[in-house]
């Protein structure tokens, strides 16, 4: 179909349920052929270029049961929230989880942040999805409800392909959940992209747990470096309980750059965005490192 | 397709409306409603041209099903002046700096303006460069903008 930017063309049914429970009764019944649309930025851009005609739309921004952010040693964000929500959660930039609000930032367009939710840019599937590397690198884990029961599985075993997840047509991804963080923990965010308020060209979201000069454990994630959101597991086993210098740092980095795995095709070559994982693997790591380290 | 029956109140007037569910709030709001200050230009939330205030907060119209907002309350760049014409502030100072060229970019970026000014009354101009981020100007009116945004800033 020829592009058409103003109008939808395709034809849905619309569904706004009040509940969880009234969704899944949704999903179950249309399944493949409906989609559910929250913030609508991704979907309806898709909708326009007819990337996507779904039979039915069903909208769960109404429901308040999926607009939460609590919890002490586990902390629960509702699937629902607006990123402008969870962005102010985590406002001032708190030090164990500032990657996340960098990346939310990093995103940029208010009117965006107001719109698009949490669960949306992870089920959207996109590899390049800006919150996904943060939440990879805390170990986040994503509750999926269906009418048949949950089930509770790592981020990192959500997304199986370029824009495909794991998820069932009848389940909805109802939150996110984060553990603690120990003491001696920070994150941060980098983002390569054409310009600012723009899709990432490629990301990089490190967490570390410091103690004085020694690295206790470093968690590396990156976005739209393989087709998902990815760890660089390798790389990270090089940092565990290691006396930090440059020299291990610049080693590290390198292991990073290998360790992607770019897409070929496309408007940014493989080998510059190896030498950006590199790059942003080390400024990351060194604010992190920093930040975990009270300024040091 | 069936359409669907919606109550918006745009300005704080209200309006009853049958619309399809593929239809797209900016598109209501221009056509049907008739008002058209708020403008269609990338059609794929880049460029912010489409911004509206839905309960509030803005949106992208170009974005958002109309069938999805029902019972909110919207406002648009025509909501912004006094009903005997005085214009708001923020508007003056538009006029004041240089800020409008062609034009096609105002009106969201007034609105996103706004917004800011809104929940910050003093933003420095890092701050309103970072708030507007999203809603692009193509006649390099940029400097402007921001130094109208900055009159208006306490």
């Amino acid at each position: 179909m020829e592009m058409n930017t103003r109008i939808i063309s395709h034809e849905f049914e619309y569904f706004a349920p009040n509940s969880i429970q009234e969704t899944l009764t949704l999903l179950d019944q249309h399944g493949s052929e409906a989609k559910i649309i929250a913030g609508g930025t991704d979907l309806v851009s898709q909708m326009k270029m007819g990337k996507r005609t779904p039979a039915y739309i069903i909208d769960i921004k109404r429901i308040k049961e999926l607009q939460y952010i609590a919890g002490d040693m586990v902390l629960k964000i509702g699937a629902g929230n607006n990123l402008r929500g969870v962005m102010n959660f985590f406002l001032p930039a708190s030090v164990p989880y500032a990657g996340l609000y960098e990346a939310i930032r990093s995103i940029g367009k208010t009117q965006v942040l107001n719109m698009a939710t949490i669960g949306g840019n992870l089920c959207n599937g996109s590899p390049k999805a800006d919150t996904a590397p943060p939440l990879l690198t805390y170990d986040a884990r994503i509750k999926l409800v269906s009418l048949k029961g949950e089930r509770i599985l790592a981020l990192k075993d959500f997304h199986s392909g370029p824009n495909r997840t794991i998820m069932e047509a009848n389940e909805l991804m109802t939150e996110i959940q984060l553990d603690k963080l120990p003491k001696g923990t920070s994150s941060a965010f980098e983002k390569k992209a054409r310009v600012g308020a723009d899709i990432s060209k490629i990301t990089c979201a490190v967490t570390v747990v410091r103690d004085g000069d020694v690295c206790r454990s470093c968690r590396i994630a990156l976005g739209a470096a393989a087709p998902v959101p990815m760890r660089a597991f390798q790389a990270e086993s090089m940092l565990t309980g290691k006396i930090m210098n440059d020299a291990l740092t610049e080693e590290t980095s390198q292991q990073v750059a290998q360790e992607i795995n770019p897409p070929t095709v496309g408007r940014t070559h493989p080998e510059y965005r190896r030498h950006l994982a590199a790059v942003m693997f080390k400024d990351g790591f060194r604010r992190a490192w920093q930040q975990a380290g009270g300024g040091k | 397709m069936k359409k669907y029956t919606i109550h918006l109140t745009v300005n704080g007037e209200k309006h009853t409306l049958e619309v399809y569910p593929n239809a797209l709030l900016l598109n209501v709001i221009r056509e049907d409603i008739g008002l058209t200050g708020t403008k269609y230009a990338c059609g794929t939330g880049q460029c912010g041209a489409c911004t509206v205030e839905v309960n509030g907060e803005p949106v992208l119209g170009c974005m958002t099903l109309a069938v999805a907002v029902d019972g909110a309350e919207i406002k648009t760049i025509e909501g912004l002046a006094q009903p005997d014409g005085t214009l708001d502030p923020l508007q003056e100072a538009f006029l004041d700096t240089n800020a409008v060229q062609c034009g096609f970019c105002t009106s969201g970026m007034i609105l996103i303006g706004k917004d800011l000014l809104n929940k910050n009354p003093s933003p420095s101009e890092s701050e309103i460069r970072n708030h507007i981020k999203g809603n692009l100007c193509r006649c390099t009116g940029y400097n402007g903008i921001t130094r109208a945004i900055l009159k208006c800033s306490k």
